[in-house]
């Protein structure tokens, strides 16, 4: 009996374009907008080098320590401006070009010149700044004391530092990612039209399908049971097409704990159609008012996850954290977003524990609502 | 007997769906539930198959009580719901083995029963076809197919022919009568008492919930005084014709309107004959008369005082 109603819902699960559109082709599509999208935002949020210049006069050649300390922060690959030396006209004509942020005088102080401020300038008055104190406290101390050079050399060499740094990650920030693990999550959740129909077909009091179904020498759990199982196969083999299509057509990066985001693709998948046969169950409204409150619950979940903009997960979580906790998408995203960046679980299990109790707390509903076997009117 | 239901009572609330139906089918009849929309037939449809919650009364089918776990019992039911109950995403040849696998887990078997149910409902050419490409006669043959493949003892028909061309109608009902005559013990409900009267052994009639008459078509003709209605189209008659007229013996009335005359009789012999003597005696011109029968509407229409699809 198994395999005759399995195999048979399958087919018609197979057959149903509308839903296979929702569930597979429109997240599918929604991953390569996303991709194009937010191609760079990655490389728009890396540092680089900021351009200034000197202006080359005898004080610039005379002031040796500042060359020194000018060239060492214009050189190598994480370098930190890119320097030109060259004269005082040339260099305003680069700043009203907008071609430098900022050109620097050596006079006594160093000056900085601008035409408008900005991180780039902050950072470039930020390391004149800092010359300058040390200077001025290797100056101090010399003069104070003149027999302390070796000593001050020393203790430049090795600062102190008061606060030790622990990573909790090997991985790199990906502003990125976090997109992606909502539509993931988004996805899952779509499998909720999975599981109304499951319910639905099931409710004598909601179709005359389900209503033949309970007439039948079959145990209606049963028959419910075989069905949910072939809705859940073919919406778990959706979303490993989309994490295929991730990881191998879009190069969206999961980190090395392949195991854990399949489980938590399923854990997901399970959330999705079990939240709608609950919801199909409880809801005793049109087919249409059901796809409503599944498809607001879903949109409205991934938006609070982050999946329109990212920093809403951020404002969420400060602000209202429990409905982090009570949102399905957020912890499925949350759960991919911990496997990728911590070494550590304990946030990951955190969020895999909520996402059981949604299951218990739906597929538990569901099985108190279509356990009747007899039903008030029809 | 196939089916035994005693005082059985549904309430919705303070409306009483069916006030205290008692009923029997024996086995072999084609037994008619006849009353208009909203008198209780598909709430005592759905009563009988344990699908719906009834505040009183016993039900018994087979001779065992009736339970929603009573998988023998279901075993030999087919239903063929008032709404078409069929998967879209099915062809016509998958939904029939469909349904007939949840009765008959026997592959051969089933399949030699699908094929049978397909001719008998002449679906052969159709097999492949989903069920929106069928036209709605199609597919209430296909709704009855879905129902009776798996060779049930106990048919219950609620309105199939609801939407359906003469045609169709026609093929259904003598596809009923098909079944009954392999040995099928029918059930059928509608609010045509055409259908009713030509297929069913024996009728009740249902309304608000309660049974007025029980028994064979004729048996329930005979409950009432009504004889023959004769309608005469004639171009003239007088008040003082139609007031002699309706002073001969046996008339219960008579009407003149649109040059029509519509007489209704009382039970008696010869009425035909006698309002004949009269038209040739009063020398009134005529057209055409007809006349008819009572028909299972004026059994309902005597007993309640309004018409079967008021």
């Amino acid at each position: 009996m198994f395999a005759h109603i399995f195999i048979n819902r399958l087919k018609c699960l197979l057959r149903d374009r509308e839903t296979i559109f929702w569930t597979m082709m429109f997240p599918l599509l929604l991953a390569v907008f996303f991709n194009m999208a937010l191609l760079n935002v990655n490389n728009d949020e890396m540092f680089k080098a900021i351009d200034i210049a000197v202006v080359d006069d005898s004080s610039y050649q005379s002031d040796r320590h500042f060359k020194a300390a000018l060239d060492e922060a214009s050189k190598g690959d994480g370098r930190l401006f890119n320097l030109t030396v060259t004269s005082k006209d040339n260099a305003d004509e680069l700043l009203n070009e907008n071609k430098i942020a900022g050109y620097i005088v050596v006079e006594e102080p160093i000056k900085l010149v601008v035409n408008k401020s900005g991180i780039n300038q902050a950072i470039v008055k930020s390391f004149i700044d800092s010359y300058m104190q040390t200077a001025s406290s290797v100056n101090s101390i010399l003069f104070e004391k003149p027999n302390a050079q070796q000593e001050l050399v020393s203790s430049l060499n090795e600062r102190q530092q008061y606060v030790k740094e622990v990573s909790a990650t090997n991985a790199e920030p990906n502003n990125v990612l976090n997109y992606f693990y909502t539509l993931i999550a988004m996805a899952c959740m779509y499998g909720c039209f999975f599981g109304m129909r499951e319910a639905s077909d099931i409710q004598a009091d909601i179709s005359p399908l389900a209503a033949r179904v309970n007439i039948s020498p079959v145990h209606k759990l049963k028959a419910f049971i075989y069905s949910f199982c072939a809705s859940l196969i073919l919406h778990l083999f959706e979303i490993f097409i989309l994490l295929m299509f991730l990881r191998f057509v879009l190069g969206v990066d999961f980190g090395p704990k392949t195991g854990y985001v399949i489980l938590t693709s399923v854990l997901g998948s399970i959330t999705g159609v079990s939240f709608g046969a609950f919801v199909s169950a409880i809801v005793k409204k049109s087919e249409n008012i059901k796809i409503a409150i599944l498809l607001g619950v879903s949109m409205t979940g991934s938006f609070l996850a982050g999946m329109m903009y990212q920093n809403m997960k951020y404002i969420v979580a400060q602000n209202v954290p429990v409905l982090s906790y009570l949102n399905p998408v957020n912890l499925l995203t949350d759960a991919f977003y911990s496997l990728y960046y911590y070494d550590t679980f304990s946030r990951y299990a955190l969020n895999i524990g909520f996402l059981c109790i949604f299951i218990v707390v739906f597929s538990f509903g569901t099985y108190l609502i279509i356990r009747r076997r007899k039903y008030a009117s029809l | 007997m196939i089916i035994k239901v005693k005082n059985l009572v549904k309430r919705y609330g303070d409306l009483i769906a069916l006030d205290h139906l008692s009923l029997s089918v024996n086995e072999g009849e084609v037994f008619g539930l006849l009353g208009p929309n909203g008198s209780g037939k598909t709430t005592a449809i759905n009563c009988i198959l344990s699908l719906l919650k009834y505040d009183k009364g016993e039900i018994e089918i087979f001779g065992q009580p009736m339970t929603p776990d009573a998988y023998n019992i279901k075993r030999d039911i087919g239903i063929v719901m008032q709404n078409v109950a069929v998967y879209n995403e099915l062809t016509v040849y998958e939904n029939i083995d469909y349904f007939c696998g949840l009765y008959v887990q026997d592959k051969k078997l089933r399949k030699k029963l699908v094929d049978e149910a397909i001719d008998f409902v002449e679906l052969s050419e159709f097999t492949k076809f989903y069920p929106k490409k069928l036209s709605g006669g199609l597919l209430r043959r296909l709704n009855i197919a879905c129902g009776i493949a798996h060779k049930p003892k106990l048919i219950i028909l609620d309105e199939p022919t609801v939407a359906v061309d003469p045609q169709s109608r026609n093929r259904i009902l003598e596809g009923i009568l098909e079944l009954n005559r392999q040995g099928a013990t029918i059930i059928y409900t509608s609010h045509y008492m055409e259908e009713v009267e030509q297929i069913c052994s024996r009728i009740m009639i249902l309304d608000k919930g309660k049974a007025i008459a029980t028994g064979t078509k004729d048996e329930l003709k005979a409950m009432i005084s009504m004889g023959e209605k004769i309608t005469v189209e004639t171009y003239s008659l007088s008040e003082e014709q139609l007031s002699r007229l309706r002073r001969l013996p046996n008339i219960a009335s008579a009407e003149y309107k649109n040059q029509t005359l519509e007489i209704k009789s009382n039970k008696g012999q010869h009425n035909l004959e006698t309002i004949l003597e009269f038209i040739k005696k009063e020398g009134i011109r005529f057209g055409k008369i007809y006349s008819e029968m009572p028909t299972l509407n004026d059994v309902f229409l005597e007993i309640t005082g309004k018409g079967l699809r008021d």
